[in-house]
Protein backbone atom coordinates (compact mmCIF):
# COMPACT_ATOMS: atom_id res chain seq x y z
CA UNK A 1 0.00 0.00 0.00
CA UNK A 2 2.92 2.02 0.39
CA UNK A 3 3.94 1.97 -2.37
CA UNK A 4 0.83 2.70 -4.12
CA UNK A 5 0.41 6.24 -2.28
CA UNK A 6 4.15 6.97 -3.35
CA UNK A 7 3.27 5.93 -6.76
CA UNK A 8 0.06 8.73 -6.59
CA UNK A 9 2.04 11.34 -5.23
CA UNK A 10 4.84 11.07 -7.73
CA UNK A 11 1.99 11.40 -10.05
CA UNK A 12 0.90 14.89 -8.39
CA UNK A 13 4.59 15.68 -7.96
CA UNK A 14 4.46 15.65 -12.01
CA UNK A 15 1.36 17.47 -12.04
CA UNK A 16 3.67 20.06 -9.73
CA UNK A 17 6.75 20.36 -12.19
CA UNK A 18 4.20 20.87 -14.99
CA UNK A 19 2.88 24.28 -14.10
CA UNK A 20 6.57 25.18 -13.17
CA UNK A 21 7.19 24.56 -16.41
CA UNK A 22 4.18 26.66 -17.72
CA UNK A 23 5.38 29.41 -15.88
CA UNK A 24 8.48 29.93 -17.74
CA UNK A 25 7.26 29.65 -20.98
CA UNK A 26 4.55 32.53 -19.59
CA UNK A 27 7.36 35.14 -18.54
CA UNK A 28 9.17 34.37 -22.52
CA UNK A 29 5.31 35.58 -23.69
CA UNK A 30 4.33 38.05 -21.42
CA UNK A 31 5.57 42.16 -21.88
CA UNK A 32 6.59 43.62 -18.19
CA UNK A 33 3.65 44.59 -16.16
CA UNK A 34 3.63 45.86 -12.99
CA UNK A 35 4.12 42.98 -10.51
CA UNK A 36 0.90 42.28 -7.87
CA UNK A 37 1.35 40.57 -4.62
CA UNK A 38 -1.84 38.93 -3.34
CA UNK A 39 -2.17 38.49 0.44
CA UNK A 40 -4.48 36.09 2.32
CA UNK A 41 -4.69 32.93 3.82
CA UNK A 42 -4.31 29.69 2.77
CA UNK A 43 -5.96 26.22 4.19
CA UNK A 44 -6.02 22.48 3.30
CA UNK A 45 -5.75 19.08 4.35
CA UNK A 46 -2.64 16.77 4.42
CA UNK A 47 -3.35 14.20 1.51
CA UNK A 48 -1.12 11.50 3.17
CA UNK A 49 -2.88 11.65 6.56
CA UNK A 50 -6.27 11.46 4.30
CA UNK A 51 -5.28 8.58 1.95
CA UNK A 52 -4.01 6.72 4.45
CA UNK A 53 -6.58 6.82 6.71
CA UNK A 54 -8.32 4.99 4.28
CA UNK A 55 -5.93 1.89 3.50
CA UNK A 56 -4.15 1.55 6.46
CA UNK A 57 -6.68 -0.13 9.31
CA UNK A 58 -4.44 0.60 11.79
CA UNK A 59 -4.06 4.44 10.93
CA UNK A 60 -7.13 7.00 11.97
CA UNK A 61 -6.45 10.36 11.75
CA UNK A 62 -6.04 13.96 9.74
CA UNK A 63 -4.34 17.31 9.28
CA UNK A 64 -5.44 20.83 8.78
CA UNK A 65 -2.64 23.34 7.63
CA UNK A 66 -2.82 26.77 6.96
CA UNK A 67 -0.71 29.88 6.63
CA UNK A 68 -1.12 33.69 6.29
CA UNK A 69 0.69 36.10 4.18
CA UNK A 70 2.64 38.53 6.45
CA UNK A 71 5.26 40.18 4.22
CA UNK A 72 6.21 39.02 0.61
CA UNK A 73 8.04 36.69 1.66
CA UNK A 74 7.32 35.74 5.03
CA UNK A 75 4.38 33.86 6.15
CA UNK A 76 2.65 32.21 9.76
CA UNK A 77 1.61 28.72 8.91
CA UNK A 78 0.42 25.98 11.49
CA UNK A 79 -0.69 22.34 11.24
CA UNK A 80 -3.62 21.08 13.42
CA UNK A 81 -4.19 17.23 13.45
CA UNK A 82 -5.04 14.36 15.02
CA UNK A 83 -3.24 11.04 14.88
CA UNK A 84 -4.73 7.39 15.73
CA UNK A 85 -2.05 4.82 15.40
CA UNK A 86 -1.70 1.10 16.25
CA UNK A 87 2.07 0.05 15.74
CA UNK A 88 2.43 -3.56 15.80
CA UNK A 89 6.62 -4.63 16.11
CA UNK A 90 7.75 -7.23 16.90
CA UNK A 91 7.48 -7.26 20.41
CA UNK A 92 5.06 -4.41 21.30
CA UNK A 93 2.05 -3.57 19.73
CA UNK A 94 0.51 -0.47 21.18
CA UNK A 95 -1.67 2.79 20.32
CA UNK A 96 -1.13 6.00 20.24
CA UNK A 97 -3.60 8.98 20.09
CA UNK A 98 -4.35 12.75 20.44
CA UNK A 99 -3.87 16.08 18.91
CA UNK A 100 -1.25 18.18 17.78
CA UNK A 101 -0.80 21.71 16.94
CA UNK A 102 2.05 23.51 15.20
CA UNK A 103 3.03 27.00 14.71
CA UNK A 104 5.90 28.95 13.14
CA UNK A 105 6.56 30.36 10.19
CA UNK A 106 7.48 30.02 6.09
CA UNK A 107 10.33 32.13 4.43
CA UNK A 108 9.69 31.77 0.28
CA UNK A 109 13.47 31.56 -0.90
CA UNK A 110 11.89 31.10 -4.58
CA UNK A 111 11.71 34.54 -7.02
CA UNK A 112 8.48 34.34 -8.82
CA UNK A 113 8.06 35.34 -12.68
CA UNK A 114 4.86 38.24 -12.76
CA UNK A 115 2.25 37.01 -10.59
CA UNK A 116 2.92 33.59 -9.42
CA UNK A 117 2.97 32.47 -6.45
CA UNK A 118 4.93 29.18 -6.18
CA UNK A 119 7.46 28.41 -3.34
CA UNK A 120 10.26 26.81 -2.63
CA UNK A 121 10.19 27.32 1.37
CA UNK A 122 12.27 26.87 4.46
CA UNK A 123 10.07 27.32 7.59
CA UNK A 124 10.17 26.83 11.55
CA UNK A 125 7.68 24.99 13.85
CA UNK A 126 7.11 24.49 17.48
CA UNK A 127 4.81 21.83 17.61
CA UNK A 128 2.84 20.52 21.12
CA UNK A 129 1.28 17.50 21.35
CA UNK A 130 -0.96 15.55 23.76
CA UNK A 131 -2.11 12.38 23.73
CA UNK A 132 -2.67 8.99 25.19
CA UNK A 133 -0.86 5.58 24.74
CA UNK A 134 -2.45 2.05 25.06
CA UNK A 135 0.04 -1.16 25.31
CA UNK A 136 -1.88 -3.31 23.81
CA UNK A 137 -0.06 -6.63 23.87
CA UNK A 138 3.41 -7.51 24.41
CA UNK A 139 5.82 -10.38 23.70
CA UNK A 140 8.21 -10.78 26.54
CA UNK A 141 11.93 -10.88 25.53
CA UNK A 142 12.90 -14.33 27.19
CA UNK A 143 16.75 -15.26 27.17
CA UNK A 144 16.09 -19.10 28.34
CA UNK A 145 18.51 -20.60 25.70
CA UNK A 146 21.13 -22.58 28.15
CA UNK A 147 22.84 -24.70 25.96
CA UNK A 148 22.28 -23.12 22.65
CA UNK A 149 18.91 -24.34 20.88
CA UNK A 150 16.69 -21.84 21.38
CA UNK A 151 14.85 -20.74 24.29
CA UNK A 152 13.43 -23.43 26.56
CA UNK A 153 10.37 -22.10 27.29
CA UNK A 154 7.93 -21.13 24.08
CA UNK A 155 7.40 -16.97 23.99
CA UNK A 156 4.67 -15.36 26.05
CA UNK A 157 2.60 -13.09 24.98
CA UNK A 158 0.57 -10.66 27.51
CA UNK A 159 -2.40 -8.88 26.56
CA UNK A 160 -2.03 -5.92 28.64
CA UNK A 161 -4.20 -2.84 27.36
CA UNK A 162 -2.75 -0.96 29.96
CA UNK A 163 -3.74 2.93 29.17
CA UNK A 164 -1.28 5.96 29.73
CA UNK A 165 -2.87 8.61 29.41
CA UNK A 166 -1.89 12.75 30.03
CA UNK A 167 1.57 12.58 27.82
CA UNK A 168 2.17 15.38 26.18
CA UNK A 169 5.48 16.63 24.19
CA UNK A 170 7.00 19.48 22.53
CA UNK A 171 9.35 20.18 19.31
CA UNK A 172 11.08 22.24 16.97
CA UNK A 173 10.15 21.40 13.15
CA UNK A 174 12.65 22.55 10.45
CA UNK A 175 11.02 22.45 7.33
CA UNK A 176 11.99 22.34 3.83
CA UNK A 177 9.37 22.31 0.98
CA UNK A 178 7.54 23.28 -2.41
CA UNK A 179 4.09 24.80 -2.83
CA UNK A 180 2.57 24.86 -6.61
CA UNK A 181 -0.03 26.56 -7.79
CA UNK A 182 -1.97 23.91 -9.57
CA UNK A 183 -5.00 26.07 -10.93
CA UNK A 184 -6.22 29.18 -9.63
CA UNK A 185 -5.84 29.55 -6.11
CA UNK A 186 -5.35 25.80 -6.08
CA UNK A 187 -1.92 25.13 -4.10
CA UNK A 188 0.09 21.16 -4.24
CA UNK A 189 2.34 21.60 -0.93
CA UNK A 190 5.09 18.90 0.02
CA UNK A 191 7.47 19.68 2.65
CA UNK A 192 10.27 17.07 4.78
CA UNK A 193 10.64 18.09 8.03
CA UNK A 194 13.34 17.06 10.73
CA UNK A 195 12.44 17.24 14.61
CA UNK A 196 14.15 17.63 17.65
CA UNK A 197 12.17 16.83 21.12
CA UNK A 198 12.16 19.66 23.57
CA UNK A 199 10.00 18.00 26.37
CA UNK A 200 8.76 14.57 26.59
CA UNK A 201 6.36 13.53 29.28
CA UNK A 202 6.90 10.01 29.33
CA UNK A 203 4.76 7.33 30.78
CA UNK A 204 6.05 5.14 34.26
CA UNK A 205 7.19 2.16 32.66
CA UNK A 206 6.55 2.79 29.39
CA UNK A 207 7.92 4.57 26.43
CA UNK A 208 6.90 7.65 24.03
CA UNK A 209 7.42 5.47 21.05
CA UNK A 210 4.72 7.35 18.91
CA UNK A 211 3.72 10.76 19.34
CA UNK A 212 0.71 12.31 17.24
CA UNK A 213 2.63 14.60 15.04
CA UNK A 214 5.93 14.32 15.90
CA UNK A 215 5.70 10.51 14.81
CA UNK A 216 7.76 7.78 15.45
CA UNK A 217 10.74 8.63 18.46
CA UNK A 218 13.90 7.18 17.87
CA UNK A 219 16.47 6.69 21.16
CA UNK A 220 17.49 10.55 21.21
CA UNK A 221 15.58 13.60 20.53
CA UNK A 222 15.62 13.18 16.92
CA UNK A 223 12.56 12.94 14.50
CA UNK A 224 11.48 13.26 10.62
CA UNK A 225 8.10 13.81 8.64
CA UNK A 226 6.68 15.07 5.67
CA UNK A 227 3.69 16.70 4.42
CA UNK A 228 1.85 16.74 1.44
CA UNK A 229 -1.37 18.55 1.41
CA UNK A 230 -3.45 21.02 -0.69
CA UNK A 231 -4.92 24.03 0.20
CA UNK A 232 -7.21 26.45 -1.00
CA UNK A 233 -6.12 30.31 -1.29
CA UNK A 234 -8.23 32.93 -0.17
CA UNK A 235 -6.96 36.73 -1.14
CA UNK A 236 -7.82 39.36 0.94
CA UNK A 237 -5.92 42.14 -0.15
CA UNK A 238 -3.39 42.91 -3.04
CA UNK A 239 -0.57 45.02 -3.09
CA UNK A 240 1.97 46.27 -6.06
CA UNK A 241 5.69 46.53 -6.47
CA UNK A 242 7.43 50.06 -6.80
CA UNK A 243 8.83 50.62 -10.35
CA UNK A 244 11.72 51.09 -8.69
CA UNK A 245 12.06 47.53 -7.43
CA UNK A 246 10.99 45.71 -10.83
CA UNK A 247 14.30 47.56 -12.49
CA UNK A 248 16.50 46.96 -9.57
CA UNK A 249 16.15 42.90 -10.46
CA UNK B 1 15.01 29.41 -11.72
CA UNK B 2 13.20 25.96 -13.78
CA UNK B 3 16.42 23.75 -12.88
CA UNK B 4 16.09 24.90 -9.18
CA UNK B 5 12.91 23.91 -8.86
CA UNK B 6 12.93 20.61 -10.38
CA UNK B 7 16.24 19.88 -8.44
CA UNK B 8 14.16 20.90 -5.05
CA UNK B 9 11.82 17.98 -6.24
CA UNK B 10 14.06 15.32 -6.92
CA UNK B 11 16.00 15.83 -3.11
CA UNK B 12 12.97 15.90 -1.40
CA UNK B 13 11.46 12.94 -3.67
CA UNK B 14 14.47 10.95 -3.16
CA UNK B 15 14.36 11.27 0.76
CA UNK B 16 11.24 10.19 1.35
CA UNK B 17 12.24 6.08 1.10
CA UNK B 18 14.21 6.64 3.65
CA UNK B 19 12.05 6.96 6.48
CA UNK B 20 9.27 4.85 4.65
CA UNK B 21 10.91 1.73 5.36
CA UNK B 22 11.60 2.15 8.73
CA UNK B 23 12.42 -1.55 10.39
CA UNK B 24 13.33 -1.82 14.05
CA UNK B 25 16.78 -2.21 14.75
CA UNK B 26 17.34 -5.98 16.53
CA UNK B 27 17.38 -5.60 20.57
CA UNK B 28 21.34 -5.27 21.11
CA UNK B 29 23.49 -8.33 22.17
CA UNK B 30 24.21 -7.52 25.90
CA UNK B 31 21.06 -5.75 26.91
CA UNK B 32 20.19 -6.85 30.09
CA UNK B 33 16.72 -8.81 29.12
CA UNK B 34 14.82 -11.70 31.41
CA UNK B 35 17.42 -13.19 33.38
CA UNK B 36 17.71 -16.62 34.50
CA UNK B 37 18.21 -18.05 38.15
CA UNK B 38 22.19 -18.62 38.68
CA UNK B 39 22.62 -21.77 40.29
CA UNK B 40 26.01 -23.00 42.21
CA UNK B 41 26.51 -26.13 43.53
CA UNK B 42 28.82 -26.96 46.90
CA UNK B 43 30.00 -29.52 48.90
CA UNK B 44 27.44 -30.59 51.79
CA UNK B 45 30.02 -31.54 53.77
CA UNK B 46 32.07 -28.39 52.94
CA UNK B 47 29.81 -25.92 52.35
CA UNK B 48 32.86 -22.98 51.29
CA UNK B 49 33.36 -25.42 48.75
CA UNK B 50 32.52 -25.75 44.85
CA UNK B 51 31.09 -28.84 43.80
CA UNK B 52 31.78 -28.82 40.05
CA UNK B 53 29.24 -31.47 38.77
CA UNK B 54 29.03 -33.08 34.91
CA UNK B 55 27.16 -34.52 32.73
CA UNK B 56 24.12 -32.53 34.32
CA UNK B 57 20.61 -32.74 32.79
CA UNK B 58 17.96 -30.88 33.97
CA UNK B 59 14.25 -30.29 32.44
CA UNK B 60 10.76 -29.07 33.35
CA UNK B 61 8.14 -31.13 34.70
CA UNK B 62 6.17 -31.87 31.73
CA UNK B 63 8.23 -30.35 28.81
CA UNK B 64 10.09 -32.72 26.49
CA UNK B 65 13.45 -30.51 26.07
CA UNK B 66 16.22 -31.38 28.45
CA UNK B 67 19.14 -29.18 28.72
CA UNK B 68 22.49 -30.65 28.58
CA UNK B 69 25.57 -29.61 30.54
CA UNK B 70 28.29 -32.19 29.02
CA UNK B 71 31.23 -30.70 30.73
CA UNK B 72 32.38 -30.14 34.39
CA UNK B 73 30.55 -26.73 35.91
CA UNK B 74 30.04 -25.75 39.54
CA UNK B 75 27.81 -22.53 38.09
CA UNK B 76 24.38 -23.34 35.75
CA UNK B 77 21.55 -20.80 34.23
CA UNK B 78 18.09 -22.23 35.48
CA UNK B 79 15.30 -20.18 33.11
CA UNK B 80 12.28 -19.73 35.23
CA UNK B 81 8.72 -19.28 33.44
CA UNK B 82 7.34 -16.01 32.90
CA UNK B 83 3.67 -16.91 32.64
CA UNK B 84 3.64 -18.63 36.00
CA UNK B 85 4.82 -18.37 39.55
CA UNK B 86 6.35 -21.34 39.87
CA UNK B 87 8.16 -23.91 38.07
CA UNK B 88 9.27 -27.76 38.55
CA UNK B 89 12.87 -28.72 37.50
CA UNK B 90 13.88 -31.97 37.36
CA UNK B 91 17.96 -32.22 37.97
CA UNK B 92 19.36 -35.41 36.74
CA UNK B 93 22.72 -36.15 37.90
CA UNK B 94 24.40 -39.28 35.80
CA UNK B 95 27.49 -40.27 38.50
CA UNK B 96 29.61 -43.11 37.19
CA UNK B 97 31.16 -44.64 40.78
CA UNK B 98 34.95 -45.99 40.36
CA UNK B 99 35.02 -49.45 39.12
CA UNK B 100 31.47 -49.62 37.62
CA UNK B 101 30.52 -49.70 34.13
CA UNK B 102 27.14 -48.30 34.64
CA UNK B 103 26.34 -44.65 35.41
CA UNK B 104 24.07 -44.19 38.48
CA UNK B 105 21.47 -41.38 37.12
CA UNK B 106 19.30 -40.16 39.97
CA UNK B 107 16.81 -37.46 39.10
CA UNK B 108 15.83 -34.92 41.77
CA UNK B 109 13.11 -32.28 41.47
CA UNK B 110 12.79 -29.01 43.37
CA UNK B 111 10.28 -26.98 42.82
CA UNK B 112 10.64 -22.92 43.04
CA UNK B 113 7.83 -20.38 44.02
CA UNK B 114 8.13 -16.67 43.03
CA UNK B 115 6.75 -13.91 41.93
CA UNK B 116 7.24 -11.81 38.60
CA UNK B 117 7.52 -8.25 37.41
CA UNK B 118 7.32 -6.90 34.51
CA UNK B 119 9.59 -4.25 33.46
CA UNK B 120 9.93 -2.11 29.77
CA UNK B 121 13.07 -2.36 28.50
CA UNK B 122 13.15 -0.66 24.88
CA UNK B 123 11.46 -0.68 21.24
CA UNK B 124 13.53 -3.75 20.24
CA UNK B 125 13.77 -5.74 23.06
CA UNK B 126 10.24 -4.78 24.87
CA UNK B 127 9.55 -5.97 27.93
CA UNK B 128 11.54 -8.49 30.34
CA UNK B 129 10.12 -10.13 33.39
CA UNK B 130 12.29 -10.13 36.41
CA UNK B 131 11.67 -12.45 39.50
CA UNK B 132 11.17 -12.74 43.29
CA UNK B 133 11.72 -15.92 44.82
CA UNK B 134 9.46 -16.16 47.53
CA UNK B 135 11.29 -16.80 51.32
CA UNK B 136 10.53 -20.27 52.49
CA UNK B 137 9.39 -21.03 55.80
CA UNK B 138 9.10 -24.51 57.79
CA UNK B 139 5.28 -24.92 56.46
CA UNK B 140 5.99 -23.45 53.12
CA UNK B 141 9.56 -24.52 51.74
CA UNK B 142 11.01 -23.17 48.98
CA UNK B 143 12.61 -24.92 46.63
CA UNK B 144 10.07 -27.81 47.19
CA UNK B 145 12.29 -30.85 47.08
CA UNK B 146 10.54 -34.24 46.03
CA UNK B 147 12.72 -37.25 44.78
CA UNK B 148 11.12 -39.76 42.07
CA UNK B 149 9.35 -42.62 43.55
CA UNK B 150 11.54 -44.95 45.42
CA UNK B 151 14.43 -42.89 44.79
CA UNK B 152 17.64 -41.92 47.03
CA UNK B 153 18.38 -38.16 46.89
CA UNK B 154 21.53 -36.95 45.19
CA UNK B 155 20.52 -32.66 46.01
CA UNK B 156 20.68 -32.54 50.39
CA UNK B 157 20.14 -29.45 50.86
CA UNK B 158 19.81 -25.86 49.13
CA UNK B 159 19.54 -22.24 50.36
CA UNK B 160 18.21 -19.15 48.42
CA UNK B 161 21.12 -16.35 48.28
CA UNK B 162 19.42 -14.09 46.33
CA UNK B 163 15.83 -13.55 46.64
CA UNK B 164 15.72 -10.95 43.83
CA UNK B 165 16.61 -12.26 40.23
CA UNK B 166 17.28 -9.51 38.43
CA UNK B 167 20.70 -9.79 37.05
CA UNK B 168 22.74 -13.48 36.66
CA UNK B 169 26.12 -11.92 38.54
CA UNK B 170 25.85 -14.08 40.87
CA UNK B 171 24.21 -17.30 42.44
CA UNK B 172 20.64 -17.00 43.47
CA UNK B 173 20.25 -20.33 44.64
CA UNK B 174 23.06 -22.87 45.95
CA UNK B 175 22.54 -27.00 45.92
CA UNK B 176 24.31 -29.09 48.59
CA UNK B 177 25.48 -32.29 47.29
Amino acid sequence: MKHTSIYIFKILLLMVSFSAFAQEQAADTTTVAPKTYRYGIRVGADLHRLTRSLYDDNYKGFEIVGDYRLTKKIYVAGELGNDNMTVDDDRLNFTAKGSYFKVGFDYNAYENWLDMENMIFVGVRYGISSFSQTLNSYTVYQNSDIDNTGNYFPDVTVNSGTEFNDLSAHWIELVGGVKAELFDNLFLSFSVRLKNLISNKKPEGFDNLYIPGFDRTYAGNFGAGFNYSISYFIPLYKTQAKKAEEQAK
Amino acid sequence: MKKTFALFFLVLVSSVPFWSCEKDDLCAEGTPTTPSMVVEFFMDDNTSQNNPISNLKYFVEGMTDTIKITSSVSEIRVPLRVDATSVKWGFISSFTPTGATQPIVNTDYLEFKYTTQQTYISRACGFKTTFTLNEGTDTDANPVFTDEPGGTPWILDTSIERNNIEDENEAHINIYF
